[in-house]
């Protein structure tokens, strides 16, 4: 099957071997979508890998970028101001928003549900178009640099965000209820594809999967990064296990990404929108040294970045712990002895985008 | 019954063929990275792509003419990309998406990536961009359109 | 303890193990008994001369600390954890791709990324990027590499 998938958009190769229509053995070959970004990190300026990072996972844009920058300042010693780290977070909200909302989408285009796929692409043009707005750019913003942000927000955009809140939760649960209230949706994915809490953590899976295995693993909530710890949220889990779950704990994720967003409008102080330290001009100039690891929760599990400097002003080494990666591993586990309609769904539920996969 | 002074359109056979087919392209989606999502935002219900003609989105090589290709190109890709162009029925038409698909785009330096898909197969219209806009795609597939018509993308 | 660890802080707080790579397995074996069941990265760094291991692990039990491992190999091979976590075969066969690390014991060390046949491992420093590769395939979908360009892409 594949190279090109029917129903996901990325590259997945999947190597069948099958009895019937049921499914044996399944061997993902990847690798179609490998674009060295690492190697070229390697080559640029420190804040130059951004433009790599928005290309990783690029419907989490804004999430790739606040995991790099977690490391590179950490590495490079720049502390972002307070408001900055604000505005971090509603920005990651929002994109988590849109990745979410792509993967369901997708999800419903998978299981051969046109409908929802409509309404879903037609809620993330409008968080597309708060993007346009703040950062001139849709998908790939590159919104962010090191020690700071690109634009500042001023009163219309955060009055346009929350209007945007106001109306979003109504048409998300109209959506949601075609998915739910659907009985062929249910009799497709529930009971299908179980993955047990210890198998989950030996593969190293994370995210909305592990979650919907029954783990409350968050880094935002277990090793708060930027200023969650300061924001009242809950990490939604499941005990389904199944694809089921995993589709009701995204829909979960998507009402506390509300609720964050709510919160931390209210609450975003005044100061600079950058670290001085970090202009525009000395920017290239900025030197690190020693290694630093840094984790972050994108929408597909926990980011990390592993960066190594070496007092120079390129990177040394930077590596990509890619939650899609390790999670699309679990494949072969999953679909063995099920229905090849089965597997579709289990691979729609893991949520891949090859971009990070592959880097 | 008077016949004769209505409802005639002189044409060519050749000129009818050429006006259904560039107003029924049915697009085959070659979405490979970021810029598919774009692809798929234009299909979506702002920018209703089949308002242009462009009704179906094809999974199938076998039953497009047109070829999107949207997203990087690598090299692990490029040859089973070349093969599915050969299965297409003639005519078929290529629409290279984005600038990594044009020559490599952000990825030029680096030792995977194909600069450029013209090398593989034969580009009709190149649509720039780090992902071109639904607008730009859009765009794009009535530059080709016009194309067809004038009969220079044989 | 057969084995000697040393103890220090990483430059971001972590806590970072170094250990000799003579010991390397009894100590992933310890650290797994002792709850670290999430095997979060492995990452390799390529010093010229010799190339650095990095593990990153995690205790599901106490809110999924965070453990580094470091070791060092100067002949670019290590002992596999593949037994120990499932997540390390995959990590694994990328370092393999990438950096041209050999694990000892891993069932299935092939390339994972780049085409089977590619030469030399990228992301070493000494990788040559000037010299391109060009990927081809044959009629049963099996990709062939070779450095003339006219044969393939
Ligand atoms: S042109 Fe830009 S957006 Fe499109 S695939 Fe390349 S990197 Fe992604």
């Amino acid at each position: 099957m594949g190279p090109q998938h029917p129903s996901t958009h990325g590259v997945l190769r999947l190597k069948l071997l099958l009895d019937g229509e049921t499914v044996k053995n399944v061997e993902p070959v990847i690798g179609y979508l490998h674009r060295n970004a690492e190697k070229i990190c390697e080559l640029d300026y420190y804040c130059d890998s951004l433009i790599y990072f928005d290309r990783m996972d690029y419907v989490a844009a804004m999430n790739m970028e606040i995991g790099y920058l977690e490391a590179a300042e950490k590495l490079l010693a720049i502390e972002p101001p307070e408001r900055v780290k604000w505005i971090r977070v509603v920005m990651a909200e929002l994109n988590r928003l849109a990745s979410h909302l792509v993967w369901a989408g997708a999800f419903g285009l998978d299981l051969g549900m046109l409908t929802p796929f409509f309404y879903f692409f037609e809620e993330r043009e409008k968080i597309l178009n708060l993007f346009t707005e703040i950062c001139g750019s849709r998908q790939e913003t590159n919104y962010m640099s090191i020690g700071g942000v690109y634009q500042d927000f001023n009163d219309k955009i955060i009055f346009k965000i929350k209007q945007f809140l106001k109306q979003f939760p109504k048409k998300m649960e109209e959506a949601y209820s075609l998915f739910i209230k659907n009985d062929i949706f249910i009799s497709r994915t529930k009971g299908i594809g179980i993955l047990e809490p210890e198998v989950a953590l030996s593969y190293g899976v994370t995210g909305p999967m592990l979650r919907a295995s029954g783990v409350p693993y968050d880094v935002r909530k277990d090793a708060p990064y930027l200023v969650y710890d300061k924001l009242n949220f809950d990490v939604p889990i499941s005990r389904g296990k199944d694809v089921l779950a995993r589709c009701i704990v995204r829909f979960e994720e998507m009402r506390q990404s509300v609720k964050i967003l709510n919160q931390a409008l209210d609450k975003i102080p005044d100061g600079p929108y950058f670290n001085p330290k970090a202009k525009k001009s000395l920017m290239i100039r900025l030197r690190g040294e020693g290694d630093v690891y840094a984790r972050t929760e994108s929408p597909k599990g926990e980011f990390g970045v592993h960066l190594v400097g070496d007092g120079t002003v390129k990177p040394y080494r930077l590596h990509v712990r890619s939650p899609a990666f390790k999670n699309l591993s679990i494949l072969p586990y999953l679909s063995r002895d099920v229905l090849i309609a089965d597997m579709v769904a289990i691979s729609g539920s893991i949520d891949l985008v090859f971009g990070e996969v592959d880097r | 019954m008077k016949t004769g002074d209505a409802g005639f359109i002189t044409t060519t056979l050749e000129n009818v063929l050429e006006w259904g087919r560039s107003n029924s392209i049915w697009p085959f989606t070659f979405g490979l990275a970021c810029c598919a999502i774009e692809m798929m935002a234009t299909q979506a219900s702002r920018l209703d792509i089949s308002r242009f003609g462009s009704e179906v989105f094809r999974n199938s090589p076998r039953q497009s003419d047109l070829m999107i290709v949207s997203g990087t190109v690598t090299k692990k890709m490029a040859p089973r990309l070349k093969r599915l162009y050969d299965e297409m029925p003639y005519p078929k038409y290529v629409i290279a998406m984005g600038v990594c698909v044009i020559q490599g785009g952000p990825y030029n330096q680096g030792y995977s990536v194909v600069m450029g898909v013209d090398r593989v197969v034969p580009v009709d219209v190149y649509v720039p961009g780090c992902p071109p806009t639904p607008e730009a795609l859009t765009h794009g597939i009535m530059l080709l359109q016009d194309k067809i018509r004038k009969r220079e993308g044989k | 303890m057969p084995y000697e660890v040393k103890e220090e802080k990483g430059k971001d707080g972590r806590k970072v193990f170094l250990i000799q790579k003579e010991n390397f397995l009894e100590l992933m074996t310890d650290l797994r008994k002792q709850g670290y069941d999430h095997l979060s990265l492995i990452t390799a760094v390529d010093f010229r001369d010799r190339i650095e291991l990095v593990y990153h692990l995690q205790k599901s039990e106490s809110n999924f600390e965070l453990l580094t491992v470091r070791t060092v190999t100067y002949d670019s091979t290590i002992d596999s954890v593949s037994s120990i976590w499932e997540s390390a075969n995959w990590d694994e066969r990328e370092q393999y791709d990438m950096m041209g690390v050999v694990f000892k014991g891993h069932p299935n060390l092939k390339r994972i990324l780049l085409p089977e046949g590619w030469v030399g491992y990228p992301l070493r420093k000494d990788y040559d990027l000037s010299k391109n590769q060009y990927v081809n395939m044959d009629d049963e979908g099996n990709d062939r590499v070779s450095f003339d360009p006219g044969d393939g892409w």
